[in-house]
């Protein structure tokens, strides 16, 4: 989802900006006095940083709301099932590899080596979270598989020269069933 | 001593635009390379691959900054006077540098990127040998040495100019109520780069000495958190430094080209105030998904990342559509490239933005969607103000006419190359990882369109060089008869 906002809400404000310069470009030819443009310029540019301060703090407020960390802390409450991740130059090791759909999942993550990225993709190929896997460091991320399905790992940190062989997949059961 | 020290310096800012636009095509070459390879059409090996990655993000960083202090030099040695032999000690260094990096890679299998994370190096080293790795390191190492001399010596001559950095910034103006225009938009940038380019310089040098430490004797090992920080400090800033040294060009030629004065008012100097502090700070927006870095960390990241678009898109941006509305402006190579490079860096700060967003972050971290928002903003951006001052040099100083065949190559740069930074964005909307040498069939549809695209940008970016190139036979040559302007 937060995909397809950022690439049409790019689109439509890279859109804008390019209305905005060709409207210039084409009023370049006319030739007026600056002081007079610069005044209205000016004016019109209170309201221009006011409109994007607002949208700005808008888009932060709803969206510092839906952190990614604030999941931890609620699953911590509820303790789901806890697997530990972990990376190495080039596979991914999981502590259970029984998973069913609807569980809460809490990964923890870590390295043996050197730093990876730890990246779940759906049974789509979109990814659905991430974070680093990094050695001596141990990163929480939870997760529920919705649907039953493949699902898989792949590495989202270059690691040397066999960081594309970190592909692990992740067989989910549906619910109940076997 | 003036015009001898003026003209060496026209010298070396010429000769490091010849090494810029040269080593630019090659660069491109290589990107095309690894879309062909990623996109199934010509296939490479994934070890030479990384290794295409390493040179061709390394090199492209390396002739934005020398490109980018090339204009710097050319413009600031206006206002005050500069030793020529501090621009040619840091080409020199960074040639040397240059040199090594690619013995490394090239001779010694060297491919950890042009950042990589400690203590990537130290186990490449096990598996490539130390050689490569310590060669790689040791250049880029001299590459920053080079950087600091030129910003010590930089800071040394502002501060006996103007009294101080805070001055060349403008603080009498924004604090004291001094009246009238701050110093020449040069200068203040200049000092904005000389600030923040240190700490990231010093920064990123920290990093390189821990990895060789590390190499050298295993015992002595770091916190790879600590190294992440200091990695990203440097990555971060010295890119964006990059534009805040190239778009000096903006001002001076949109200003001279439209007849209108782009001065330091107070609603210059305090923007580009806030723009030192915000790049100095918003580098923790790379470390979004180390959810162990302390949480406000990272909503400061996200914050201060919306705020540093602000000085961009309401001062600058908005400051160059001004001076050209309704201006008359001549539209020639020069200032149809200085304005459509604020385009590109205002257009490539909105992906740039968005992704700085921690729950937009946390699914497209590292996907194409980075060197999506990256290259609109160095390659539509940077390259082109570089580009656009190519000709203007060659103009001012040398003898370069415009022909039909430049608007060809214009239009053909910046179309496609809205269609290769289009075609990353997208990939990364679809969740193709970055730093990946095989693709996966889903994705190989993009790079594809992108190899295309990349093929038109280079036929672009050859034309600009051959014209560049052709036309610097006279400078040097022509008498200055400008005299160094007044200080303030
Ligand atoms: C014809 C033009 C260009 C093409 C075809 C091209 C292509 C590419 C490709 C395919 C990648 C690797 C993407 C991946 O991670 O899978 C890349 C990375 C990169 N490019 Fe370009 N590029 C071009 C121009 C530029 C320019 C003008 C700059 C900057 C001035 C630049 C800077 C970089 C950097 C810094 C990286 C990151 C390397 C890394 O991840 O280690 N590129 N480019
Ligand atoms: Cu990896
Ligand atoms: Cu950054």
């Amino acid at each position: 989802m937060y995909q397809s906002i950022a690439w049409y809400a790019t689109l439509f404000f890279v859109f804008l900006i390019a209305l905005a310069f060709s409207f210039v470009y084409g009023e370049s030819r006319k030739l007026r006095e600056y002081g007079p443009i610069q005044e209205k310029g000016y004016k019109i540019r209170k309201f221009y940083f006011l409109g994007l301060v607002a949208i700005m703090g808008f888009a932060s407020a709803i969206s510092l709301s839906k952190l990614p960390y604030h999941n931890q802390h609620a699953l911590a409450k509820e303790d789901g099932k806890i697997v530990d991740v972990t990376g190495m130059q080039f596979s991914w090791q999981l502590s259970d590899e029984n998973f069913v759909a609807g569980e809460p999942i809490k990964f923890r993550v870590t390295s043996k080596d050197v730093t990876h990225g730890f990246g779940l993709y759906d049974t789509h190929m979109q990814l659905i979270a991430q974070t680093q896997a990094m050695p001596d460091y141990t990163n929480m991320v939870t997760i529920t598989f919705d649907k039953p399905g493949t699902y898989k790992i792949l590495c989202l940190e270059y690691c040397s020269t066999g960081h594309h062989l970190m592909i692990k997949d992740i067989v989910v059961k549906p619910k109940g069933g076997k | 001593m003036d015009s001898k020290a003026r003209n060496s310096i026209k010298k070396g800012v010429a000769l490091s635009l010849v090494v810029t636009s040269v080593v630019l095509v090659l660069m491109m070459i290589f990107g095309v390379i690894m879309l062909l390879s990623q996109g199934n059409v010509v296939k490479i090996s994934s070890q030479l691959f990384y290794k295409v990655m390493t040179i061709h993000g390394t090199g492209m960083i390396g002739i934005a900054a020398l490109g980018g202090s090339a204009i710097m030099w050319y413009y600031l040695s206006k206002y005050i006077h500069l030793n020529p032999k501090v621009f040619f000690t840091n080409l020199i260094l960074t040639l040397i540098g240059v040199l090594m990096i690619l013995t490394a890679i090239f001779g010694f299998n060297f491919s950890d990127g042009w950042t990589f994370l400690y203590p990537l190096p130290s186990f490449s080293a096990k598996m490539y040998g130390t050689t490569g790795a310590l060669l790689f390191l040791f250049g880029l190492l001299l590459l920053g040495v080079g950087y600091l001399i030129m910003y010590f010596y930089l800071a040394a001559r502002l501060i006996k100019e103007y009294g101080g950095l805070g001055k060349s910034l403008g603080w009498d103006y924004i604090f004291r109520g001094k009246k009238g225009y701050g110093p020449p938009p040069a200068v203040v940038a200049t000092t904005m780069v000389i600030i923040a380019n240190s700490t990231g310089i010093l920064s990123g040098a920290t990093a390189l000495v821990e990895s060789i430490i590390n190499i050298i004797n295993p015992n002595f090992s770091f916190d790879p958190m600590v190294a992440k920080h200091l990695t990203y400090a440097f990555g971060h800033i010295f890119a964006n430094c990059t534009i805040y040294m190239a778009v000096i060009a903006v001002y001076e030629v949109l200003s001279g080209y439209t007849g209108r004065p782009w001065k330091s008012n107070k609603a210059f100097l305090i923007p580009w105030n806030f723009s030192t502090l915000f790049t100095l700070m918003i580098y923790t927006h790379h470390l979004l998904m180390d959810f162990a870095v302390p949480r406000w960390m990272l909503i400061v990241g996200q914050i201060f990342s919306y705020a540093n678009g602000l000085p961009v898109m309401v001062v600058t941006a908005y400051g160059a559509l001004m001076i050209v509305f309704r201006s008359a402006v001549k539209w020639d190579f020069a200032s149809s490239m200085m304005f459509l490079a604020m385009f590109g860096w205002v257009a490539g700060a909105v992906p740039a933005i968005i992704d700085a967003t921690i729950v937009v972050n946390h699914v497209m971290h590292n996907t194409k969607w980075v060197p999506g928002h990256f290259h609109t903003y160095m390659g539509m951006g940077v390259v082109a103000m570089i580009f656009g001052f190519m000709y203007y040099f060659n103009k001012t100083e040398g003898t370069q006419k415009q022909s039909g065949l430049d608007n060809v190559a214009i239009f053909t740069y910046f179309v496609f190359f809205a269609g290769l930074t289009g075609s990353f964005l997208y990939a990364g909307k679809i969740s193709t990882p970055r730093r990946w040498a095989e693709h996966l069939p889903e994705w190989t549809g993009s790079d594809q369109v992108g190899a295309l695209c990349g093929i038109f940008i280079i036929v672009a970016a050859l034309i600009f060089t051959t014209r560049f190139i052709i036309g610097l036979r006279n400078v040097g040559k022509k008498p200055t008869s400008e005299e160094l302007k007044s200080v303030s």
